[in-house]
């Protein structure tokens, strides 16, 4: 076999190991798609309770957590104490909470926000266009935008208090600069 | 020119004027656009699965978004780009050549250039030859050999 050739087989197996390598070192919850990093995009859409709408701007300085959510979601129940807590700590500051529902009827999220302590305001994305828009996969994913309305992260799965308070402090960092 | 001859050419011109008639170009439905377009998505939920064959939710909302989209009188590229937008170039079941994903695409194509390359590489080699044995071993072989001709060992052949 000639040298060359060895060279570039040795070279396409070395760049195989690396690629794996970085693809398994991923945690998943941190996938990154079309959405992060761009601007996250503006939408209205109806309350749960029925008392009009809710607009989101993303680019009113603030800091917002969006959270992608329905009443038949296993892991949407397992996050929400860790989300109740969060929100309460955060309810006094600029720190924006949002919870869209997702693929679910409106009278069953209705349901699930008062039987689990949800307080912060909650919309319901009828038709999946809001959540289009984010890239969603699947529920629940909580987005993070910045102050200056890019998204700058995602967690897809159940999120923990840690990593949200994490999310939401490191944005909150930029507000202060 | 004979007339079979005549027929065969008539025969074959017919089924080249079959075939360019039937690969005209023709105009889609929108219901038909829809439906290809959506064949080239793929469903987010799924495993291999495009946005036009999965029976998820999340498939008949994007269904529902592209039927929108065509009849809003938004292009092919338009709508791609909407998806890739949203879910990066993952979502396009044949990725663009010009991204990363487009190595789904070169990295074959790389692959049988180099294989075709040492396959005729080897083609083209002369066959390996045998090193000349230097000319005191020839001496000695046929030496050795005329020795046990003259010897004639029949006996030692039977065994």
């Amino acid at each position: 076999m000639p040298r060359w050739l060895r060279l570039a087989i040795v070279v396409a197996i070395g760049a195989l190991v690396v690629v794996l390598v970085l693809a398994f070192r991923r945690p998943p919850q941190d996938i990154r798609t079309g959405t992060v990093g761009k601007p996250a995009a503006a939408f209205t859409l109806q309350k749960l309770d029925g008392t009009g709408t809710l607009t989101m701007t993303p680019t009113d300085g603030k800091v917002v957590v969006i959270n992608f959510w329905a009443s038949w979601c296993i892991p949407c129940k397992q996050e929400n104490p860790a989300l109740v807590r969060v929100y309460e700590r955060y309810r006094a500051s600029d720190v924006v909470f949002i919870g869209v529902l997702y693929q679910d009827s409106r009278e069953a999220g209705l349901q699930y926000v008062r039987d689990n302590g949800v307080t912060w305001p909650t919309v319901s994305d009828d038709d999946g266009r809001v959540a289009f828009a984010y890239g969603v996969f699947g529920i629940p994913e909580t987005y993070f935008i910045g102050p200056d309305g890019i998204i700058a992260g995602r967690h897809i799965g159940p999120i923990d208090e840690t990593t949200l308070i994490n999310g939401i402090e490191s944005l909150r960092a930029k507000v202060k600069r | 020119m004979s007339r079979s001859r005549i027929a065969i050419a008539v025969a074959l011109l017919g089924i080249v004027v079959a075939v360019g008639w039937s690969a005209r170009p023709q105009a889609e439905t929108p219901a038909e656009r829809v439906d290809r377009i959506t064949s080239e998505l793929r469903c987010v939920v799924c495993q291999g699965l495009s946005v036009r064959d999965s029976p998820s939710e999340s498939a008949r909302q994007m269904r529902d978004l592209v039927t929108q989209r065509v009849t809003g009188g938004r292009t092919d590229e338009q709508i791609r780009d909407e998806f890739r937008a949203s879910y990066g170039d993952w979502v396009v079941l044949s990725p663009p050549v010009a991204s990363w994903s487009g190595l789904v695409w070169l990295v074959p194509i790389a692959a049988l250039i180099i294989g075709l390359a040492v396959a005729m590489r080897r083609l083209r080699a002369p066959p390996a030859s045998l090193p000349e044995p230097p000319s005191a071993a020839v001496a000695a072989l046929r030496e050795r050999v005329a020795r046990e001709e003259a010897l004639d060992l029949p006996a030692a052949d039977a065994r």
